[in-house]
């Protein structure tokens, strides 16, 4: 008996073009090391221990007075807000006239277990808005926080709301109990003092780890097949070799500000219950007094919208505004929507508050 | 273990060496024994994730029980694919039973790192090197003197500026 093929011949087509642009991705591809994520010019104005305070170059012959702090996240580095020239954060507020600041807290080693929220909040943030003040001669500057850095950035706005004039909180990371993401759950569940005992700083592996259980199809099949079937397309692969680059580059987090991050934030959820305290200060958010403007993106399964959003009912501030985009965690900072919705809405809102 | 033959083969430069060896052999079996909680663990979280694979897999194979003749219906059962196993194994890592065990195996990987850091703290100070314990005073030590000196230097330059408004 005679069998009949059932196999549509464009199936074979496809396989067999992917299976030629998987041969052909090395020579079409750059290696990491040829890529360069530092995007927007800038100098190193500051470095105190392992962080630096990145100064970015004016794009407008005048800026507004008020310069802007970005305090970036702990995990990864501050590269994805200035990935690729057509969906840069910062490039893009730099063309709205914004003077923009960036602290790149640096890549700790094994002496820097000791590290702790006081001193990156007290020490790295601080140094950093007392030399931006200095150089401004300005009394208070905007601080926009974003992720983790947020967490650090809402704390500092606590303990110094003196030196703040408005404050930003992208995608924060506040009510631990709140957040239904996977990180949590981990986090919840972690003996962190162990871990810090034993192996030190939090190593980039276990982020690694945490990052492959979300969405770990889309992201770990979806993600590289789409990949080899634009292996043609410059402008694709040049912005999947960025994002890949940057996710890459994890540094490791001190020990003692990782133990008291997961503890206060994930497993007693101290800060947005106004129990958290740096260095025997009180974090009471009640404190940030002044104008404040609270980013969440609706798909983010890093820090989800019920852990971030509390921070806009809990702070003293009457000028406060909460905008919810439709997005996730990295689309918000660094993609078409943001250069389209989300940054021209800041820029709007900063302006109205900036001095002139 | 610590024997007459062991005692006699411990005079003079040996003597550390024999006490090194029964500390080295006490963190061996002891590993030994976290080793089999650490498995314990290890077998449940690959319990876990070969149950919603399978899971996963059937809810796939009732959604899409015909074998994908051409290229659309390809891409569609992939989509179906990958959105019912994300779903799935999302819903798994946020669950309780999930994180419960998987705190408890890195917790138990943490032991054997520990059992591991002390055989080579026994190989350092028998070399006449800094143990890890001693290297982290050190860096404690550090930590804390930074700390001081930008206190003081806060205080000096608060100082300063007094004076010269004075």
């Amino acid at each position: 008996m005679k069998s009949e093929s059932r196999i549509d011949p464009k199936i074979m087509e496809e396989i067999i073009r992917f299976n030629k642009n998987v041969l052909q991705a090395p020579k079409l591809v750059a290696a990491p090391d040829e890529i360069i994520l530092e995007v927007t010019p800038h100098d190193v104005v500051q470095e105190i221990d392992k962080s630096r305070l990145l100064h970015y170059k004016p794009l407008t012959d005048k800026q507004h007075k008020t310069p802007l702090l970005i305090s970036y996240a702990l995990i990864n580095r501050y590269h994805i807000l200035d990935i690729h020239p057509d969906k840069s954060w910062v490039r893009n507020l730099l063309q709205q006239g914004f003077d923009v600041y960036m602290l790149d807290w640096g890549n700790p080693t094994a002496m820097d277990k000791y590290l702790d929220f006081d001193d990156y909040i007290n020490g790295y943030l601080d140094g950093a808005v007392e030399y931006i003040k200095n150089e401004s001669s300005v009394e208070k500057i905007s601080l926009q926080g974003y992720c983790t850095g947020a967490t650090l950035a809402t704390a500092y706005t606590t303990l110094h709301p003196e030196s703040v004039k408005n404050y930003i909180a992208t995608a924060p990371v506040i009510d631990g109990w709140r957040d239904t993401t996977v990180v949590s759950n981990l986090a919840k569940n972690m003996d962190v003092d162990k871990m810090v005992d034993t192996i030190g700083n939090m190593p980039p592996e276990f982020m690694y780890y945490c990052f492959s259980v979300l969405k770990p199809f889309e992201q770990g099949i979806e993600k590289y097949v789409n990949f080899f079937k634009n292996i043609d397309n410059k402008r694709f692969v040049d912005s999947f070799l960025r994002v890949e680059k940057w996710l890459s580059d994890t540094p490791p987090i001190p020990g003692e500000l990782f133990k008291q991050w997961i503890k206060d934030i994930y497993q007693d959820n101290l800060l947005i219950q106004n129990k958290m305290y740096v260095n025997n200060s009180h974090i009471d958010l009640k404190k940030i007094d002044m104008p404040i403007f609270t980013q969440v993106a609706v798909g983010d399964h890093l820090v989800s919208p019920e852990c971030s959003m509390p921070l806009h009912y809990a702070v003293g501030s009457e000028d406060k505004t909460l905008r919810m985009y439709p997005t996730g965690h990295v689309g918000m900072i660094a993609s078409s929507l943001s250069q389209k919705k989300v940054l021209p809405e800041l820029g709007q809102w900063l302006l109205e508050r900036s001095e002139k | 273990m610590s024997s007459k033959p062991q005692a006699l083969a411990s005079t003079g430069p040996m003597r550390s060496f024999a006490a090194n060896s029964k500390k080295v052999a006490t963190e061996l079996i002891e590993i030994n024994e976290s080793l089999l909680e650490f498995n314990k663990f290890l077998t449940e979280y690959y319990k876990q994730l070969a149950e919603t694979w399978n899971e996963a897999q059937k809810k796939v194979n009732l959604k899409a029980p015909e074998v994908p003749q051409d290229v659309e219906q390809i891409e569609a059962f992939k989509r179906i694919w990958i959105d019912i196993f994300d779903n799935d194994f999302t819903e798994l890592f946020d669950s309780k039973k999930f994180g419960e065990n998987y705190g408890k195996l890195v917790s138990q990987e943490l032991e054997l790192t520990k059992h591991w850091n002390n055989i080579t703290n026994v190989i350092l100070q028998s070399a006449n090197l800094p143990s890890k314990e001693e290297i982290d005073e050190v860096y404690k030590e550090l930590h804390d003197l930074k700390k001081r000196v930008i206190k003081l230097e806060i205080e000096a330059k608060k100082k300063k500026v007094a004076k010269n408004e004075k």
